[in-house]
């Protein structure tokens, strides 16, 4: 396995962390009926999503860079 | 609406969990194509469908009486005296009762409800840190905006005398409708302990 590879399988679980513990704090704030549970959906748990989403977008950066720069290596 | 919400949540977070333990799974094409809809795709519309049902929530009147400092303002719905305007409102059903606070509270120019959120950020930030004022002031006072929302086009508001000879003012918000000696009992919680109730039903 290249190292290339450990590197885009470590973003992609950082990126499923992230998206995990992001939806399962939507899924708390669903069901605490409290004006706070909107700050802990607004404020927590769209930005653990938006940074998983980002991280899996910069792992589909590294792969589109990666198969780029082995095909101008042949 | 949530049942469906709950569902992308789950399948999204089963699809994540997938990724989380084997990542390399996704060397297959499939694979890719399900790695894009479980970790960009549904996580992106669980964001969507959350802000809109919190959105919802939030118009609903027991999720703002369930902060303590407006919990006599939900009292002062049921006050048995029709020159109470909210609760004369809110009995008669010309507001829906569910959404009673939301009705007259909200700005409904295109960002209204966003600029209301972010005006309840701050009353959140003093229930939690520092400590409502009482009473509780609306920043700007209240526009009349809120009322014309409703009344502005019905026939027994256009063709009341009063009404219709300073209609121009009420429009401008230069002659506010609640002090300017028409309407001004609103919710006047300080007098809360001398008052009647409705009980409905009854």
């Amino acid at each position: 396995m290249r190292l290339s590879e450990v590197g885009m399988e470590r973003l992609l679980r950082i990126s499923s962390a992230f998206i995990i513990l992001g939806l399962v704090v939507e899924i708390i704030s669903l069901l605490w009926y409290h004006p706070l549970s909107f700050v802990l959906f607004a404020f927590i748990g769209i930005s653990l999503i938006g940074l998983g989403i980002l991280v899996y977008l910069v792992s589909l950066a590294f792969v589109a860079s990666r198969s780029t720069d082995s095909h101008n290596s042949t | 609406m949530i049942a469906m919400l709950v569902v992308q949540i789950v399948l999204s977070i089963i699809l994540a969990s997938i990724f989380l333990i084997r990542p390399s799974v996704t060397a297959g094409t499939g694979w890719k194509i399900l790695a894009f809809i479980g970790l960009c795709a549904l996580p992106f519309l669980c964001i969507v469908g959350g802000m809109n049902t919190h959105m919802q929530r939030s118009e609903q009147t027991q999720f703002c009486i369930s902060c303590h400092a407006m919990v006599p303002y939900g009292q002062s719905l049921y006050v048995d005296d029709p020159s109470y305007l909210p609760a004369q409102h809110f009995q008669n059903h010309r507001v829906p009762a569910d959404e009673a606070c939301y009705a007259c509270h909200a700005d409904y120019s295109i960002y209204g409800p966003l600029k209301d959120k972010m005006r309840g950020l701050t009353r959140i930030y003093m229930q939690y840190v520092s400590s409502p004022p009482n009473p509780i002031r609306i920043p700007g006072g209240y526009q009349n905006s809120q009322c014309l929302h409703c009344h502005l086009g019905a026939r027994s508001f256009e063709e009341n005398q009063i009404h219709a000879a300073v209609m121009d003012s009420l429009k401008s918000n230069q002659m506010s409708c609640l002090t300017s000696g028409c309407h001004d009992t609103a919710h006047n919680i300080a007098q809360l302990s001398h008052v009647k109730f409705w009980r409905p039903g009854q």
